[in-house]
């Protein structure tokens, strides 16, 4: 068993760039596996925090669907309203997908309608989305 | 992925066919050269003579999907010309050599690619010659090149919202997810398109450091990746030239180089066009959503598992995220810190 999987990955991605490839003769393999390194330091990260940074964009999109919800459908409610199913990655990636749907329709309108406050709150959380999910995990 | 035995062996093949000669293959590496299609060197003997060539394979799957046939024609057209690019030697879309069609082109002596490894004279140097060979195609003529034998030729009044459509489309089909960012910037294109192109020149359309060699003078000796020319505005390439993606940590620097302003100024003077700044403008940001479509196509081949080189991978995430970035920057600067 590994409690601390995200920490399991990080190590693992050490071994593989600081060991085990500069024993590799081809170049296209070095950069190759050195990439794949990067890439485990990145999922570690996401395995560590991936669910809880979801979990706060979905509770800040609420937030703002509160705020526009007279530009809301009946259909785009009632999705807003579904509670997740589990808090399995695969289940709240997809919750976070159609709430983020339902975002970029909402931007829109406060475009089509020139609804700057709400507009600019929608561009506030998108840089704080941005900030949350910044790949930071590369060296 | 085929192995390097295969390629060494169809090679010898090939070209001792094509040649009527026997050659001797003595040495094939797989290199990153442009990740949409498998790029191998091959050093060969022929004829008592030792040379090089490129080979670069259709993949199933890559970062960009193009037409070779299109990007070796570009190559063929602008070989002749002042711009240096890889003389090209033979295309094949017979798929019973290689299992997919190829290109062969003869390598670049002494190439290199990684501008860090100049010093700050030299980059200089290289960041003139740049921008002077982006402005002389600018201000070629297409026609005279033939080109409009192998590329749509578009009007003036409309190329800018064909670029927009077509990478629009991309990002709508490939999407894995939703792109908020992206799209508030699509819709903002569509809403302000650019003045008409002062003329349709020959657009390389990933004109960046990177994509071009130089040598130990720093001389730039060959303009490479040519995948994703078209014919259109040549602002269009000067914009995705200066995207804050190529510029590393000096967001000043263009391509790590030289200051944008003495980018722009250079390709002024060597195409004879003007960088109108609201054009300008709106070419830039569509840079940032052309590539922000690329690596979003790269992530949806990487995730339905057509492509399992880890270059599509990092380009479908963590290129996204830097992208998504630069287009906040220029919406919302006040968000971003």
């Amino acid at each position: 068993m590994i409690p601390h999987t995200d920490g399991a990955l990080r190590m693992l991605s050490q071994r593989l760039m600081k060991q085990l490839l500069p024993d590799l003769k081809s170049l296209y393999s070095l950069s190759d596996g050195a990439l794949i390194g990067l890439l485990i330091n990145a999922i570690a990260d996401e395995t560590g925090e991936g669910i809880q940074r979801r979990l706060d964009d979905i509770a800040e999109m609420k937030l703002i669907f509160i705020a526009g919800e007279a530009l809301l459908s009946s259909r785009e409610k009632e999705v807003i309203s579904t509670e997740l199913s589990s808090y399995r990655l695969t289940d709240v990636n997809d919750h976070h997908d159609e709430l983020t749907r339902i975002l970029v329709s909402l931007h829109q309108k406060t475009e089509d309608k020139k609804i700057e406050a709400l507009n600019q709150s929608i561009w506030a959380y998108l840089g704080r989305h941005s900030r949350r999910h910044k790949i930071t995990a590369l060296p | 992925m085929i192995t390097t035995d295969r390629v060494k062996i169809a090679a010898a093949e090939y070209l001792g066919e094509k040649w009527g000669t026997p050659v001797t293959v003595c040495n094939v590496e797989k290199i990153f050269g442009g990740a949409s299609r498998e790029t191998y060197k091959l050093t060969l003997e022929v004829v008592g003579e030792t040379r090089g060539v490129i080979l670069r394979r259709d993949p199933p799957s890559s970062l960009i999907d193009t037409e070779r046939h299109l990007e070796y024609g570009a190559y063929d057209r602008i070989y002749p010309t002042d711009i240096p690019v890889p003389e090209p030697l033979f295309l094949e879309n017979n798929t019973d050599f290689l299992e997919q069609p190829f290109s062969i082109m003869a390598a670049v002596e002494n190439p290199m690619s990684d501008v860090a490894l100049l010093s700050e004279e030299q980059k200089k140097i290289v960041g003139e010659q740049k921008y002077n060979l982006l402005g002389r195609l600018a201000a070629k003529d297409p026609f005279a090149l033939k080109f409009d034998e192998i590329m749509t030729v578009p009007d003036a009044v409309s190329t800018a919202a064909v670029q927009l459509t077509y990478w629009q489309g991309v990002i709508n089909d490939d999407e894995i997810h939703p792109q908020p960012i992206a799209q508030a910037a699509i819709r903002w294109l569509a809403a302000n398109l650019p003045p008409p192109a002062q003329k349709i020149s020959i657009v390389h359309g990933d004109y960046r450091t990177g994509n071009f060699l130089f040598n130990e003078h720093a001389e730039i000796t060959a303009i490479l990746d040519w995948e994703m020319c078209h014919l259109g505005d040549p602002l269009e390439d000067l914009a995705w030239s200066l995207d804050p993606l190529w510029s590393g940590e000096d967001l000043e620097l263009a391509g790590k180089l030289i200051p944008h302003g003495q980018a722009i100024q250079t390709w002024c003077e060597a195409s004879g066009l003007s960088c109108n700044e609201e054009a300008f403008k709106w070419w830039r940001i569509f840079a940032s959503v052309k590539a922000v479509a690329i690596w979003i196509s790269s992530s949806e081949n990487f995730e339905k598992g057509e492509g399992k080189d880890s270059i599509l991978a990092m380009a479908g995430w963590v290129m996204t995220d830097r992208q998504n970035r630069i287009l906040l920057n220029y919406f919302a600067p006040e968000v971003i810190s």
